[in-house]
């Protein structure tokens, strides 16, 4: 052991035996309001089961939409959308993923590259800031023109959605690496391409992390956007279908399964970055300074 | 070893170093020993590679100082440890970056480890080290890259005193096994003389070298040192170097 206050390790705060409940109390506390709203909701729609003339369902039934929608037998039927429930979360997710991937696979060198080099910053970046303030929206009439009613202008329209929050972040987090761990790595011996992928991109991860927490939810903006308008399957689709037939309880299904992929791949990403970004979580708690 | 001519860096209008001459032989200790802002780090930063002066040369084992690169290992007064790295990975950084075969590094990285006293913690991630223990890894981390001049920046001058001791005699120690060429940069007097064979006295803006005064301590030296009469003597005339008339 070493003689100087040695610690290892620092997650202390509360005694252990209160975690649970606490966490129990929290959950139980976050869960209060929904369910409050729901019942009042399901409440004032009564017997009939609908609000506002029809135009909005009780929970209830929306809950029942849902499941005919998700476990019903597929094909023949009054009910269009029966067990096409899955296909229908595959393919807008299967967008969204595709959109996803290929946005960080550029953002993040390019951001990188801007960060790190004035260059690459003089040469990229106005560019790059002076096609942001586009909304995605806007970009749907150019997409569909170039790319047609296909997966990939959707596709297209994810990617550029994820991309500025992504390359912004990163370009960010590679401008703000300590110094000291450049010239460290520098008098180690390393070169530039080392530096940047074993220094600066590790220093920027978490800035990264933001970004692409940021831009999927951009993404799932993008796919339902464009799903409505241009792509004939999803769950923009039929969104979009739903309304048009008058099944207001489908579209509330679809909307409330939107939101739960969102709260999902958003989960996702930050136990992905609680993984990478272990000595970060470390370092907040305050173990040695 | 190390030859410093004429050099002088203006930063805009701020003079940060005038006209330093400066020789240090080879396994020669010297430390710069000044108040802040006299252009002592500038000096190690210059001789690192990190800045060029504006005017006058470096050389560097016989030929003028180029990049910054492992001959010229730096130790930081921060550590600079790369935080997501473990000490094993922090100490084994640039022999890997270098392209070395684990082979090559393994033993010399396990023995810096022993000397420097952090074996057991080779999977510890430096936020879960203590200052001193971090400035033992980058101080493993210079040394694995054998380097001719260790360029050691203030490392101890964020440590609590205690720590800073313990430090200072095993720097005391290290330094007895592997007689290193070492510019050590301080605002200490104590440290500067218990460490060093020379101490060069700087002054304020523009810096310059004031006084270059040999240390005629026997070695090995330890912490006993502090307290005898010939370092005390060092320690007046130093003193009165810096602050004049008091």
């Amino acid at each position: 052991m070493a003689r100087d206050g040695t610690r290892l390790t620092g997650v202390p705060a509360e005694p252990r035996w209160r975690q649970p409940a606490l966490a129990a109390l929290r959950g139980a506390s976050a869960l209060a309001l929904p369910l409050l709203i729901l019942a009042a909701w399901q409440w004032a729609g009564g017997e009939r089961g609908v609000l506002l003339g029809g135009a909005l369902p009780t929970p209830l039934r929306v809950w029942e939409a849902w499941q005919a929608w998700a476990f019903g037998p597929v094909g023949m039927g009054l009910n269009a959308y029966s067990g096409t429930w899955l296909g229908a979360v595959l393919f807008s997710a299967g967008r969204v993923a595709q959109g996803f991937l290929l946005a960080v696979a550029l953002a993040v060198p390019l951001g990188i590259l801007i960060g790190w080099s004035r260059g690459a910053a003089a040469l990229v970046d106005p560019t790059i800031q002076m096609l942001r303030p586009i909304p995605i929206t806007a970009w749907l009439p150019f997409s569909i023109a170039i790319f047609g009613i296909r997966d990939f202008g959707a596709i297209f329209l994810i990617a550029l959605g994820v991309f500025y929050p992504v390359v912004v972040n990163a370009t960010q987090g590679a401008r703000e690496v300590e110094r000291n761990w450049i010239r460290a790595a520098l008098m180690l011996g390393s070169g530039r391409m080392k530096i940047l992928l074993h220094v600066v991109l590790p220093a920027a991860l978490p800035a990264i992390f933001t970004g692409m927490r940021i831009g999927l939810g951009v993404g799932w903006t993008a796919v339902i956007v464009s799903e409505m308008v241009a792509v004939k399957s999803g769950l923009g689709y039929v969104l979009w279908d739903a309304y048009y037939v008058g099944r207001m309880d489908v579209v509330l299904a679809d909307m409330a399964t939107i939101g739960v992929l969102g709260l999902l791949t958003d989960r996702a990403i930050l136990l992905l970055a609680g993984r990478l970004l272990r000595w970060r979580a470390l370092a907040a708690h305050g173990g040695g300074r | 070893m190390i030859d410093f001519h004429g050099v002088t860096k203006r930063y805009g209008p701020v003079q940060a170093l005038d006209g330093i001459d400066l020789r240090i032989e080879e396994a020669e200790f010297v430390a710069l020993l000044g108040p802040s802002g006299c252009g002592k780090s500038t000096l190690l930063n210059l001789l690192a590679g990190f800045e060029a002066p504006s005017e006058g040369g470096i050389g560097f084992a016989g030929a003028a100082i180029g990049r910054p690169g492992p001959d010229r290992a730096v130790v930081f007064q921060d550590a600079a440890l790369l935080p997501w790295l473990s000490v094993q990975d922090n100490v084994t950084f640039g022999p890997r970056m270098r392209g070395d075969a684990p082979a090559g590094y393994a033993a010399r990285t396990a023995e810096l480890l022993g000397l420097v006293g952090l074996q057991g913690f080779e999977d510890a991630l430096p936020s879960q080290l203590s200052g001193g223990m971090r400035q033992r890894v980058g101080l493993a981390r210079a040394l694995v890259m054998q380097p001719r001049a260790l360029l050691m920046d203030e490392p101890f001058g964020a440590l609590d005193a205690q720590t800073r001791l313990a430090m200072q005699q095993l720097l005391l120690d290290v330094w007895q096994t592997l007689r290193t060429t070492v510019l050590f940069v301080t605002h200490d007097i104590d440290e500067a003389i218990l460490l060093a064979d020379r101490v060069c006295v700087m002054t304020a803006r523009p810096g310059r070298i004031l006084r270059d005064i040999p240390i005629d301590l026997p070695r090995p030296r330890s912490l006993a040192l502090l307290t005898q009469p010939g370092f005390v003597a060092y320690k007046a005339d130093i003193m009165q170097a810096l602050h004049p008339g008091r």
